[in-house]
């Protein structure tokens, strides 16, 4: 969630170079019009408005990318059987985001003490994606993206979900009374393979400011790449039942792009073993409704590494969470409700060992809840609550201009609104509101040198191109 | 997409099968299992939207079972070459029909033809009625005829004439609106559809779904 940077531990000290570095977390995006050339279906099919997902979108997801309405290069072997069935045209795709980004009160300068950093920040691009999204072979698809992040300047390797499915129908008269999708997925982010928006990876809000402050930390799941995303990959197998009930285990390791290989002391934050992730849903659908409600959860032994040996003690991290997604998808009338409630358990050995925390037992309690509506998926809005609440650490939450919390709280509250407009299904203008009541434990000098939270107040403009 | 190419395939290595009528459990023995295999891996395509047996759930989408396969088999050829054009039928359908073949169009025809037919969901009693008589008398005074006329006198289809018994009436009504804007070609209904209120509508398409 790029609202809510993760800043854990030590670098609540380092104050501003930590800012920039903030601002080199990619926004994860979404929404690929690759899909659309592929199966020959229009956005709508599938999204109720980009990156939410349809209940169609959902079957296309856990079908593995594959529903496919083009000409097929295909090879067979003397037994007849397929080798090869593959798209004549690749299912690429482009996508763009310009951003403009506006603090109530601007942010300190990086370099000179006192000065003042200007606010109103063009990003140009903010971020620049390429996507391979579709069809590899028959049952085999992906979500390849690829990103180029403005703010840090950099390309690399984005969210991820290669999957493989298979179908069956069975029971009935004609043996066609139930369905089951069984599936294999291998990600590089917990819930991007996820088919609701409740779960992180897709969760609301779905684009947001890349160099606005952030919150000083978030519940591992939800820390994107701050956390998990995109260092890691996970191999998982799920089950979608008769379009009703879903389940799934994922297991995860660090997968650490650049740096020294094999992974030693010099990476940080090493998922030690496997991190193991797991998800049940249960969906109905009547009418023109939907309704699903959840849990899923991620428990991970972190090395925290970065100068110390990837042995001894480990921080773990245990999340629990429960979702529920309400969808009316109307001929004129749009509406969504989304929401999620994580509970974090920290048990810190490694970083209290490392003098990085106080506390070995620390939690985190996550809540989101999010409102949409759209007008014939052309003019519409958002707006969610988000609150993170968890017992103090004067070490983990440590004192710092703007980024520091002066009572050692993590607490943060507030609320997104969003309205968009959107003159074709590909294209969103976006105008973001983010209001803060509380910001890291305080609502007036929550970081000790006279900075309120509604100081980082954000208003965020966006251009969003899929093509 | 493989399986289509792969029934296609089949049904053109297979003279005796193209007026076959089947469902998967009723299919001919002469087909290998392979054809077998194909044609269920396009029903269960068909199904992600249409409902396991043609009978779906969200109310865009429009029961299959028990369609007549002249009807079924005339709009997946209006999909393919693009001559039913409401928003829909740009959204979804254009797509999933682009690479269907003429036996496979006509083997899904009969498969979903040979359904069982979704039940019923009764409605308002006092539009259920209306819709009733407006469904079996017309409206002369705008020169409406009975609907029973084409689609049959218990709303069952005749050939070419879709059955609407049973069907969604956000479904029917949309379509009646699209082919009142001409935004779905259907020379037949564009006249009789031509002076039908709002209300009628309304009326008309409860009565369906609820028989």
């Amino acid at each position: 969630m790029p609202l809510m940077r993760p800043i854990k531990t030590w670098t609540g000290w380092v104050a501003f170079p930590a800012i920039v570095l903030l601002c080199c977390m990619a926004a994860p995006s979404r929404a690929v019009p690759s899909f659309a050339r592929q199966t020959g279906m229009a956005c709508a099919a599938c999204h109720t408005v980009f990156p939410e997902l349809t209940p169609f979108g959902r079957e296309f997801k856990l079908n593995g990318y594959v529903l496919d309405n083009m000409k097929q290069v295909s090879g067979i072997d003397t037994s007849a059987n397929q080798t090869l069935s593959l798209n004549s045209i690749p299912p690429l795709s482009l996508m763009l985001q310009v951003s403009y980004t506006r603090t109530k009160q601007p942010l300190p300068d990086s370099a000179v003490s006192g000065a003042l950093a200007k606010n109103g920040d063009l990003l140009f691009p903010q971020q620049t994606s390429f996507f391979y999204a579709g069809k590899i072979a028959d049952g085999l698809g992906a979500f390849v993206q690829l990103t180029y992040d403005g703010a840090g300047d950099h390309f690399g390797f984005d969210n991820t979900d290669v999957r493989y499915a298979h179908h069956w129908a069975f029971g009935g008269t004609d043996g066609n009374d139930h369905s089951l999708i069984v599936g294999l997925t291998l990600n590089n982010n917990p819930t991007v393979q996820d088919p609701w928006n409740t779960t992180p990876a897709w969760g609301f809000p779905y684009a947001g400011s890349s160099t606005a402050p952030g919150a000083i930390t978030s519940a591992k799941i939800d820390s994107g790449a701050g956390g998990f995303g995109q260092s890691v990959g996970g191999l998982g197998v799920y089950a979608w039942l008769d379009s009703h009930f879903y389940a799934e285990i994922t297991g995860y390791t660090s997968a650490i792009t650049g740096g020294s290989h094999p992974l030693d002391s010099t990476q940080a934050n090493v998922v030690h073993a496997f991190a193991p992730y797991w998800r049940v849903a249960y969906e109905q659908r009547w009418d023109r409704h939907s309704l699903e409600i959840g849990a899923y959860g991620l428990t991970a032994h972190d090395q925290p590494g970065n100068g110390k040996p990837l042995s001894g003690p480990t921080d773990k991290y245990r999340d629990a969470a429960l979702d529920a997604q309400y969808q009316f998808i109307g001929e004129d009338h749009l509406f969504t409700v989304l929401a999620t409630y994580i509970d974090e358990r920290q048990t810190l050995d490694a970083s209290v060992a490392d003098v990085l925390a106080a506390n070995v037992d620390n939690d985190l309690k996550t809540i989101k809840l999010t409102g949409e509506y759209y007008y014939k998926r052309k003019i519409g809005g958002s707006v969610g609550y988000f609150s993170t609440t968890g017992s103090s650490d004067p070490l983990l939450y440590a004192a710092a201009a703007v980024i520091g919390s002066a009572n050692f709280s993590p607490d943060t509250a507030g609320y997104v609104a969003e309205v968009n407009y959107m003159p074709w299904l590909n294209v969103k203008l976006q105008l973001q509101h983010t209001g803060y009541s509380k910001f890291n434990g305080g609502k007036t000098n929550y970081d000790g040198t006279g900075r309120a939270a509604s100081d980082n107040d954000t208003t965020y403009l966006l251009v969003w191109l899929n093509y | 997409m493989k399986l289509y190419y792969v029934l296609a395939v089949a049904l053109a290595l297979s003279p005796s099968f193209s007026n076959a009528v089947y469902g998967a459990d009723a299919a001919p023995d002469s087909m290998t299992g392979a054809q077998k295999a194909a044609l269920q891996k396009t029903i269960d395509t068909c199904a992600t939207c249409h409902g396991v047996n043609g009978r779906s759930v969200a109310p865009t989408f429009p029961n299959l079972a028990a369609q007549t396969a002249p009807y079924l088999e005339a709009q997946l050829h209006a999909f393919k070459d693009q001559s039913r054009a409401d928003p829909d039928a740009q959204a979804y359908m254009w797509g999933m029909a682009s690479q269907l073949s003429d036996p496979t169009i006509s083997a899904l025809a009969a498969y979903f033809a040979s359904q069982p037919a979704a039940a019923g969901r009764p409605g308002s009693p006092a539009l259920v009625a209306e819709g009733k008589h407006l469904f079996e008398e017309g409206f002369p005074a705008k020169q409406i005829p009975p609907c029973a006329s084409c689609h049959g006198a218990n709303a069952q289809g005749m050939s070419i004439f879709p059955r609407l018994a049973g069907q969604h009436a956000p479904y029917l009504l949309k379509q009646l609106l699209v082919i009142q804007s001409a935004l779905r070609t259907a020379p037949v209904m564009h006249g009789v559809v031509k002076d039908l209120t709002r209300q009628q509508m309304d009326a008309v398409v409860a009565y369906l779904e609820s028989i």
